[in-house]
């Protein structure tokens, strides 16, 4: 089996809490494979008759298996996809997964205003999209970069604040965090490498169609 | 790190030939060359260097940052050029200002960008191709596109297909609608990097007639054969956009008679960077390689901006990405062929090279010993730089 094999769509779905809804959106339209699930000790997952592949990969990888063109088709979410700075197409927003990423400090040492954090640490995931929004406020930072528990930065003085995702609140609330300022929403998009989009374009689009179809009736929900 | 042995580094971005590679670059460019001048193209040599200035003249501007710079004796910016056709242009609307038009013009360079080095595209990397200028003819860019095509199928590439479009499409359908620069520019930007999330969202929130709205949504999806150009007739509105759609009517008819329509789809999206094209466009790809091989088009506002209106079109290839598509698709690549090995014994260095000339003359490559060798020595050396024969004078 050859990953390049052209007759192929490989599609790369990202672990975690994007990953089960992903699948189901994608079972809804025909395209699944037996053994298709999150746990999965297979790392490429075929259905030979529709000629679908699937790749399970860490969720800040699925743009680079996508620019790369190792996979066609790609689900993932639009904070991760800015961050990464890839080069692919976006064609589709699937509207779960809706976050935003903010700016957060402790509530009891928040300042003034903004830009009274002008020149302090800032722990993050998202070193870039944080980098932009400042640069945006005239402000510079010194950007640290963490790969999970965002909020740990302040409480232990790592960080003045941290720049992180947000769904429900809870774990701001729980750590004495404030949200002190909005820097974009994000939800999960479906990308394609740019040479797939125009080598498998009729597939591509009618795979779109058919699931943008199944979102505006509802039926994911 | 257990090995701790010497290596000279080299700069981000750039990297080394060996020569079995080198050996399978140069194939691929003098088959290039050859098939350039066939089509009756010069060969052009600039300068590696040019001023910044020069090199941002008109649109190049954007990829300013992305250019290596320093200083010359007098503090005036240089820099390397970061692709050919901006020296092209400064050379025909200067030196050849006076030539018979077209001039047609072709190159095999190295060009250089600081950007992220990626599959096949390294800080430096080689391009070939050709600039067609002084004609705005349908014929010169249906040359240009079926030379294109034509240098993919001799440097050995099975399986290519070229995306053709033409910029008035879209700009003919903007100008109908009355859109501001701004909105263009947005919506241009969201349909080049196919941001169709982005793209829905500026749209929707422009006040349009539905209908409009649709045909701006659709146009990144006209994508197809030739029966493509039959629904989007349908939704040109505007003069321009017909006139842009005639012309891909029209080149497309002449690259049936090339032969090479086969690997030809439309694609009446943004393909390139669009503030630089002004008619046809086209990009290659590889199922292969997820970025495009070549791409070109046609650009007659470049050479006014150099202070000689003429209407210009052309292409380049990525030489790297072409040999990493070839690999993939597992075109063996073809090795050094050495020939003859002449050693001797003490004392006949002269009989050996009296030799190697005769063999030499018939078109062998020939090594020949540089110190006396004895027969064993000679046919271990033979075998370990892989001579298909040894000659032993003693």
């Amino acid at each position: 089996m050859d990953i390049q094999d052209t007759g192929y769509l490989t599609i790369a779905l990202p672990k975690g809490k994007l990953f089960g809804i992903s699948s189901e959106l994608f079972a809804k339209i025909g395209y699944t494979a037996d053994g298709l699930y999150e746990k999965s000790r297979k790392l490429v997952i075929t259905n030979d008759e529709k000629k679908i592949r699937f790749i399970i990969t860490k969720t800040a990888d699925v743009p680079t298996y996508v620019e790369y063109g190792a996979a066609d088709i790609g689900i993932i979410g639009k904070d991760v996809l800015m961050e990464s700075g890839k080069d692919v197409y976006e064609l589709l927003d699937l509207g779960f997964g809706r976050c935003h990423l903010m700016m957060a400090v402790p509530q009891s040492q928040k300042r003034a205003k903004l830009t009274s954090y002008a020149h302090t640490r800032v722990a993050t995931k998202f070193p870039h999209i944080a980098e932009r929004f400042f640069n945006s406020k005239g402000m510079q930072m010194e950007y640290i970069k963490l790969n999970g528990s965002i909020e740990l930065g302040p409480i232990v003085g790592l960080s003045e604040s941290i720049v992180d995702i947000v769904e429900t609140g809870t774990t701001l609330r729980e750590n004495n965090l404030e949200e002190i300022a909005y820097i974009m929403d994000a939800t999960a998009r479906l990308i394609a490498n740019r040479v797939s989009f125009k080598m498998k374009f009729e597939r591509i689009r009618q795979m779109t169609e058919d699931l943008r179809t199944i979102l505006e009736s509802g039926e994911d929900k | 790190m257990e090995n701790q042995e010497f290596v000279l580094e080299i700069p981000y971005g750039t990297r080394d030939f060996l020569p079995t590679e080198a050996a399978t670059k140069r194939a691929i460019e003098t088959g290039f060359a050859e098939l350039f001048a066939q089509w009756g193209y010069d060969e052009i040599v600039t300068p590696t260097i040019e001023f910044l200035d020069t090199l941002t003249i008109g649109s190049g501007s954007a990829l300013e940052p992305h250019m290596f710079k320093f200083f010359d004796k007098n503090n005036r910016t240089l820099a390397l050029r970061h692709e050919m056709t901006t020296p092209i242009a400064r050379v025909v609307a200067s030196r050849l200002r006076d030539e018979v038009l077209p001039i047609k013009l072709s190159y095999i360079s190295s060009v250089f960008r600081y950007e992220q080095a990626q599959t096949g595209r390294q800080c430096e990397f080689y391009q070939a191709g050709v600039e067609l200028i002084g004609s705005a003819s349908v014929a010169a860019d249906a040359e240009v596109i079926a030379l294109a095509i034509e240098g993919l199928r001799r440097a050995g590439l099975k399986d290519f297909q070229i995306c053709l479009g033409q910029v008035a499409f879209i700009n003919g359908i903007m100008h109908q609608v009355h859109l501001t620069d701004e909105q263009q520019e947005k919506i241009k930007t969201a349909m080049e990097k196919r941001n169709f999330v982005d793209l829905d969202n500026i749209i929707d929130h422009i006040d349009l007639p539905k209908n409009t709205r649709d045909i701006l949504k659709k146009i990144p999806l006209l994508h197809g054969r030739e029966e493509m150009l039959e629904k989007a007739y349908a939704m040109a509105m505007s003069e321009q956009s017909r006139r842009a759609l005639d012309n891909l009517c029209e080149i497309y008819r002449l690259l049936k008679v090339y032969g090479a329509a086969d690997y030809v789809s439309f694609d009446l999206g943004v393909i390139r960077d669009f503030n630089y094209y002004t008619g046809m466009v086209f990009e290659a790809y590889s199922p292969v390689l997820g970025f495009p091989l070549c791409g070109g088009g046609r650009y007659d506002s470049m050479l006014s901006d150099f202070g000689s209106f003429c209407p210009a079109t052309g292409f380049a290839l990525g030489i790297e990405r072409i040999l990493l598509a070839l690999e993939r698709e597992g075109l063996p690549t073809p090795s050094i062929k050495k020939d003859v090995y002449v050693a001797y014994a003490e004392g006949k260095a002269a009989d050996a090279i009296t030799k190697i000339s005769e063999v030499r003359a018939q078109g062998k490559i020939a090594e020949l010993a540089l110190t006396a060798k004895t027969l064993a020595e000679a046919e271990k050396y033979q075998q370990s730089k892989d001579y298909g024969e040894l000659v032993y004078i003693k």
